[in-house]
């Protein structure tokens, strides 16, 4: 069952993708601790946790691809699961700190010490084990994207509305979490971190490590996403995208159907905003902004939706273009970033990757599947 | 260019860097680089961008006088817009791209903190210009704004001596500096005898915009007979409609006066002030400081920004400060070497602008002078009262518990910046 | 100039005949010397005079117009012009000279003398000819309750003819009465009187009687509080759905063209909130134009800016249609992306052009202030920015239903294909449709231009609740959009109170996420074929 779900998923292009992850994976960490600092082809320190969080971001908007370019839901509160993947793994690392925080306190966070704060709360408890850490990070994006789409498929929220409702999920939590009172560190977040699984996280090693492992979380996404997209289920999800109606009266639980590939992404945003955290060294509900959530979609778009590798894509060229315009001229990089995004939605509807296959093939212009999504539905 | 166009599609991001760090390298020779780490865009920009230009101008001036050790200055600006891991990106980029000197930079405590770990693992320096609630004391970091001491409690002194104030409202943003300053505000007030039942706190969200409820609560607060006033936290964005808000509901500084810790000049730029006359703003700077060096510095900020309308306020002040502190160390120290500097630094004194020296105490922040000053119909302060000398910066405030019993010293043989004096050991150090 | 000088010195002469040289210009003139600390006894030592010549002078010290020349520490009212002052005599208000900036500085005065002095100035008018001033005079003494205004109310209550006044003397009398060493019966009698006519001003005074060691007048005060608050509780919750219909017709003005956009096209406009950022900025700019060159034309700013506003944020409007948009229908979720790089763009077009930081954009005369209705108070701009957004919302909802152009655009929207089969210029409709959504958008950032900040920032801020308002009445509803707004905007302050407000926020949200579950298509959800098409 395993080797066949594995085997249907790789075609030749997975093949190709894996293979450059893994090859990432071992090549950049190598090239940054093995070859000396002047060497041409060293990697330099800064564009290692650089690359590392484009693929935490890269995993992101493959994970929203699942559930847009696959299945037609729209969420606009995708970086809502990220973040809660993110403050899991926030608050184990912010629990290995120990005694080593400013006032000195074995247990207690900073933030609650000069809060006044007497004792851990219930839900920081476990925190100090990474397993316990690892099965939230999974768990708590899961058990939220379950109980969210439980209710939303089922009572058949469907296109803008389902969309405006993720996003105004996303935004509750950001001001949730903006509240000091909840325990997670209001505005500043979690930062300062130490040690993560004992490796101080500033050293070059656990730097490398942590890419390392961005790559290969994201090979393995890709091989289960490729392997769900290529299965017999993944064709009920195009169906569904495709003619939800239709589908449902074939027989299908389309509810069902929804609600799985939407708890199995956000498990995936969850574990890339956790490999996220430790290599930015911070969490805070600014992840929770709505606005965010939308540039993952952005990302997507991009990179072409639709396509496994269009979201990766999508994801390291926007964010490698924000650093550099950013740098290089940042009172106008706002234009840049706008008039990318007004260019590819006019003149590359399928996304980067979906106009390069389409040229690479040439095969003679069929029209253009429709993608059905939810606006059109109200608008048609 | 095409052999780069075939690298980055082999290569990706890595080989823009290392170009880029091989073009900084050569660069580095002639120059003196300053990183300027101030949000362009998002929602941080309209304090943020002021930082940078009043940076660009010290560095123009800098080099028009010569420059730094026979070096010219060059500045580096990059722009992280008020998105908070960026900031660490882009502290990042300074120290490991750009090998920046000394970086100036930051406004939200929460950059602050996202930075903190970049330089303390880089060895950077940062000058932070901001007030701030204190509670730090970083090796990297100086801290040119004020510490709590520096501003909240000689503005609650005031109005406890001269407005005779009994009941207090301390309403500000839902983030960690009202928080703090709150809770040392309410330790202080109590040491001063006033009772639970007259202090009301209250907190909002960033960027909260109707206020009606709550300043009907506070008028309704402020109506039981006893002088009241309202210690304000509040953040940026929120102020305009939460003066609107006071001044249609017709309360006035006679009545209930409002201080403000984060309202200067700037924040009164986009704002009617008539209704607003008499309330308060405590800084450690105004604009109408009546000194012949704030004439010089308003004339040369006026024309380098080409704008007669621009004002100044305290976070640039602060910079003005930190970056001559810091000329002057590296001039003492005759090298920008980043650890010499660190032990250079203290001690130094530079004028300010309000008529004294202000100087690096041994944990990094600096002394000021505290001013308050009432808002004038023109948008300008009018200092009404001034603490008698300097005020020193204190890291860890006295009026919480935990915070009491650390000290700061990062001159030899001490080092630290969180010495707990009861167990006699420096936190943070455990590995 | 000799002109000048023979009235300096004939006009004192003729105001108080032989008392020209009883020192009230030399006290005035003390107001230049010491610190602010020894002011409040250099005003006390004027209002021993009684001499209600100062008044000018102490009202200019009030309001900040009092200076002094720095050659000779005279006090002079004084008045801008430019960046000059023309000095006047602090007596005789006639003018003097005109000096520089630098030649004068101004005579300090902190919040503290501000009370003391509207307090003397109260005691000092008391026998103003003009029936207004009096009133405010008793008014100020009512306030402040001050003990040393008794004898000269005494005195101006038995010369009043004026009822109103003379009321209200009498009401300031008994506050006096308060903190004075009077009978306790008296006091009682005053506590009465306090409480039965002094309606919510009343609560303060009183509350500081309820501590009082005589039993019966701590009882009366207390008695008096009582009866105030019950009549306010009413008030209040009258006062908070007050304050929800406010916040609500705030969301009805950001939400009402995205209704139009969203709800009747289907476009996802994310620039939304940069269109009524736009009409902010044209009445920034239109209120520069007028203070720069019509100043006197200030109160009527912002109705010139609407049509501006609305004209901007229309043409902006429509050439997003025509430049963008219209390749895009079909495929509405695209145009999330492309509208969203638009607001980037135009964020940052502003913050190039008008800078980063806040823009002031100044309330006319009738928006500051506010009224008294009962125990209500409704303040003047929330008062009109309701009426606006009503106003708005039936100009549209007559555009739509009762034009020629409102029955295309439902046409269009409800069978497109038909439309145009009917001769309907579809293409033209949807950009003339857009046209409107966003510059009933520009329309409402003038209205919000007096509430919040004018800044880049400023459509980011109202985008979210946009929609949720949008999608919470329904979409391709405008009654949808209006109850949904004030639902939201009341629900939101009704749990203010209880919740504070962040988490009355994160309710409402809750809120609509549980609402939708139950009506996936809104409040007033379109029904028929159009929905599932």
């Amino acid at each position: 069952m395993i080797t066949s779900f594995v085997f249907k998923a790789l075609d030749r292009r997975a093949i190709w993708v894996i293979a450059v992850l893994v090859g990432l994976a071992v090549l950049v960490p190598l090239l940054n601790l093995a070859l000396p600092a002047g060497h041409p082809l060293h990697v330099p320190n800064y564009a290692i946790s650089l690359m590392g969080k484009y693929l935490t971001y890269a995993l992101l908007a493959l994970a929203l691809d699942l559930v847009w370019g696959y299945c037609g839901i729209l969420s606009l509160g995708h970086g809502a699961f990220f973040a809660l993947g993110g403050y899991a793994m926030g608050m184990y690392l912010m629990r290995q700190i120990g005694a080593r925080g400013v006032y000195g306190d074995p247990v207690l966070p900073d933030f609650m010490v000069f809060l006044n704060w007497q004792e851990l709360p219930w839900f920081w408890y476990g925190f100090d084990q990474f397993w316990f850490a690892a099965i939230m990070i999974v768990l708590v994006p899961g058990a939220l994207a379950f109980v969210f789409g439980w209710f939303a498929f089922r009572s058949r929220v469907t296109g803008v509305y389902l969309s405006i409702i993720t996003q105004a999920m996303t935004y509750a939590l950001l001001l949730a979490f903006f509240r000091n009172e909840m325990g997670f560190g209001g505005n500043n977040g979690l930062t300062d971190f130490k040690d993560i699984l004992g490796y101080a996280i500033q050293a070059d090693t656990t730097r490398a490590a942590l890419f390392s492992a961005s790559a290969l979380a994201l090979a393995a996404a890709f091989l289960i996403c490729s392997g769900i997209v290529r299965s017999k289920f993944g064709k009920v999800l195009v169906a569904v995208r495709d003619a939800e109606s239709r589908s449902r009266f074939f027989g299908y639980r389309v509810e069902n159907v929804k609600l799985f590939v939407f708890v199995v992404s956000a498990m995936m945003a969850g574990v890339a905003g956790a490999l996220y955290v430790p290599q930015v060294g911070i969490i805070n509900p600014g992840e929770f902004a709505p606005a965010n959530s939308i540039e993952v979609v952005i990302w997507t778009a991009v990179g072409g939706r639709g396509t496994l590798v269009g979201p990766i894509v999508g994801a390291v060229l926007v964010n490698a273009g924000k650093s550099v315009f950013t740098a290089a001229f940042p009172e106008f990089w706002l234009f840049a970033l706008g008039a990318l995004f007004v260019a590819v939605t006019l003149f590359l509807p399928k996304g980067i990757v979906g106009a390069l296959s389409g040229l690479a093939t040439r095969r003679p212009r069929r029209p253009a599947p429709v993608i059905r999504d939810a606006a059109g539905e109200a608008a048609e | 260019m095409s052999t780069l166009k075939n690298r980055i599609r082999s290569f990706g991001m890595a080989t823009i860097v290392a170009a880029t760090t091989a073009s900084s390298a050569a660069w580095a020779e002639d120059t003196i680089k300053v990183g300027i780490l101030h949000s362009l865009s998002g929602t941080m920009a309209i304090s943020e961008t002021t930082l940078k230009d009043v940076m660009l101008m010290l560095i123009e001036e800098q080099n028009e006088k010569g420059g730094l050790l026979g070096k010219q200055l060059e500045a580096v600006v990059v722009d992280p817009a008020s998105d908070w891991p960026l900031f660490a990106e882009k502290a990042r980029e300074l120290l490991e791209v750009h090998e920046v000197a000394a970086v100036f930079g930051n406004w939200t405590s929460v950059s602050r903190k996202s930075v903190l770990p970049v330089f303390d693992e880089l060895n950077g320096i940062l000058f932070y210009p901001v007030q701030y609630e204190g509670e730090e004391s970083q090796r990297n970091v100086f801290y040119t704004g004020a510490a709590p001491n520096q501003q909240a409690i000689p503005a609650v002194d005031y109005l406890l001596e001269n407005e005779e104030v009994e009941r207090w409202v301390l309403a500000g943003t839902d983030y960690v500096y009202p928080r703090t300053t709150n809770k040392i505000l309410e330790a202080y007030l109590k040491s001063k005898g006033v009772s639970d039942e007259d202090i009301m706190i209250n907190y909002t969200p960033f960027g909260h915009s109707d206020w009606q409820t709550i300043v009907a609560d506070i008028k309704a607060f402020g109506s039981e007979g006893k002088k009241t006033a309202v210690v304000s936290t509040i953040n940026g964005d929120a102020n305009v409609p939460f003066y609107k808000e006071l001044g249609n509901q017709g309360i006035s500084a006679t009545d209930i006066p409002v201080v403000a810790f984060s309202v200067g000049e700037e924040e009164l730029a986009g704002l009617d002030t008539a209704p607003l006359v008499g309330h308060l703003a405590a800084w450690n700077y105004f604009q109408s400081v009546d000194t012949p060096e704030n004439e010089a510095f308003i004339e040369a900020w006026k024309a380098f920004i080409g704008d007669e309308d621009r004002v100044t306020n305290d976070p640039m002040e602060a910079h003005y400060i930190g970056f001559n502190m810091w000329v002057k160390a590296v001039e003492k120290a005759g090298t920008t070497d980043v650890d010499t500097v660190i032990d250079e630094i203290i001690g130094v004194a530079v004028p300010n602008l309000s008529g004294g020296y202000s100087a690096m105490m041994p944990n990094h922040h600096i002394t000021k002078p505290v001013l308050i000053g009432e808002i004038q119909e023109d948008g300008q302060f009018d200092i009404v009262d001034q603490t008698d000398g300097l005020v020193a910066g204190d890291a860890w405030s006295d009026y919480l518990p935990d915070s009491a019993k650390l000290i700061s010293d990062w001159r030899k043989p001490l080092e630290c910046g969180n010495f707990n004096v009861e167990t006699q050991t420096c936190g943070g150090k455990g590995s | 100039m000799k002109r000048f000088i023979a009235a300096l010195f004939i006009l004192p002469m003729l105001f108080s005949g032989a008392g020209a040289d009883d020192g009230l210009i030399e006290r005035i003139d003390a107001l230049a010397t010491g610190k602010l600390k020894d002011r409040a006894a250099q005003i006390e030592a004027i209002s021993e005079t009684g001499d209600a010549r100062a008044v000018p002078a102490l009202q200019a010290l009030r309001d900040g117009s009092l200076y002094f020349r720095k050659s000779d520490k005279k006090v002079f009212l004084a008045e801008k012009s430019g960046s000059d002052f023309v000095l006047k005599d602090p007596l005789t208000a006639a003018e003097v000279e005109t000096l520089s900036k630098s030649a004068v500085r101004k005579v300090k005065v902190n919040n503290r003398l501000r009370r003391q002095l509207t307090a003397v100035i109260g005691s000092m008018t008391l026998e103003s000819p003009d029936p207004g001033t009096r009133l405010a005079a008793a008014r100020t003494i009512f306030k402040t309750g001050d003990v040393s205004a008794l004898e000269a109310l005494e005195a101006a209550i038995r010369t009043e003819q004026n009822a109103d006044v003379l009321a209200a003397m009498e009401l300031a009398r008994a506050s006096a009465l308060l903190k004075s060493d009077a009978e306790t019966f008296e006091k009682v009698k005053a506590v009465e009187l306090v409480g039965t006519r002094g309606g919510r001003d009343a609560v303060p005074l009183l509350k500081e009687l309820e501590s009082s060691q005589d039993e019966s007048i701590a009882q009366a005060a207390g008695k008096q509080i009582a009866q105030i608050e019950k009549a306010q509780v009413l008030w209040n919750s009258a006062q908070t759905v007050w304050y929800g219909i406010s916040l609500g017709s705030v969301l009805l003005l950001a939400a009402i063209g995205l209704a139009v956009t969203f709800g009747v096209m289907g476009v996802i406009n994310m620039a939304h909130g940069e269109m009524v950022m736009l009409g902010a900025y044209t009445t920034f700019v239109v209120q520069e134009v007028i203070r720069g060159s019509f100043p006197g034309l200030f109160d009527y700013s912002l109705l010139m800016a609407l049509p501006l506003a609305f004209l901007v944020a229309g043409a902006c409007g429509f050439a997003m249609e025509r430049g963008i948009i219209r390749f895009l229908y079909g495929r509405p979720l695209e145009t999330l992306l492309a509208t969203w790089g638009v607001s980037l763009i135009l964020q940052q077009a502003i913050r190039t052009i008008f800078g980063p930081t806040n823009r002031e954009v100044g309330n006319p005369s009738w928006m500051s202030g506010a009224y008294e209705l009962g125990g209500l108070t409704l303040t003047a701009n929330r008062l009109w920015i309701v009426v606006f957004a009503l106003i708005v919302f039936a100009a549209l909802f007559l555009v739509l239903k009762r034009t020629g152009f409102g029955l295309q655009m439902r046409a269009v929207t409800q069978n497109r294909k038909m439309a145009s089969s009917m001769g309907i210029r579809t293409p033209w409709v949807d950009a003339l449709t857009f046209a409107l959504g966003s510059g009933i958008a520009g329309i409402a950032g003038v209205a919000l231009s007096q509430i919040a900040n004018v800044s880049p920032n400023l459509g980011q801020s109202y985008i979210i609740d946009s929609f949720m308002v949008v999608v919470f009445g329904g979409v391709g509803n405008l009654w949808g959009t209006l109850v949904g707004a004030m639902t939201l905007g009341i629900a939101n302050k009704f749990l203010e109170p209880y919740a504070g407000a962040v988490l009355a926020k994160i309710l409402i949200l809750v809120f609509i996420i549980l609402f939708i579950q139950k009506r996936p298509r809104g409040l007033f959800a379109l029904k028929g074929r159009a929905v599932e098409a």
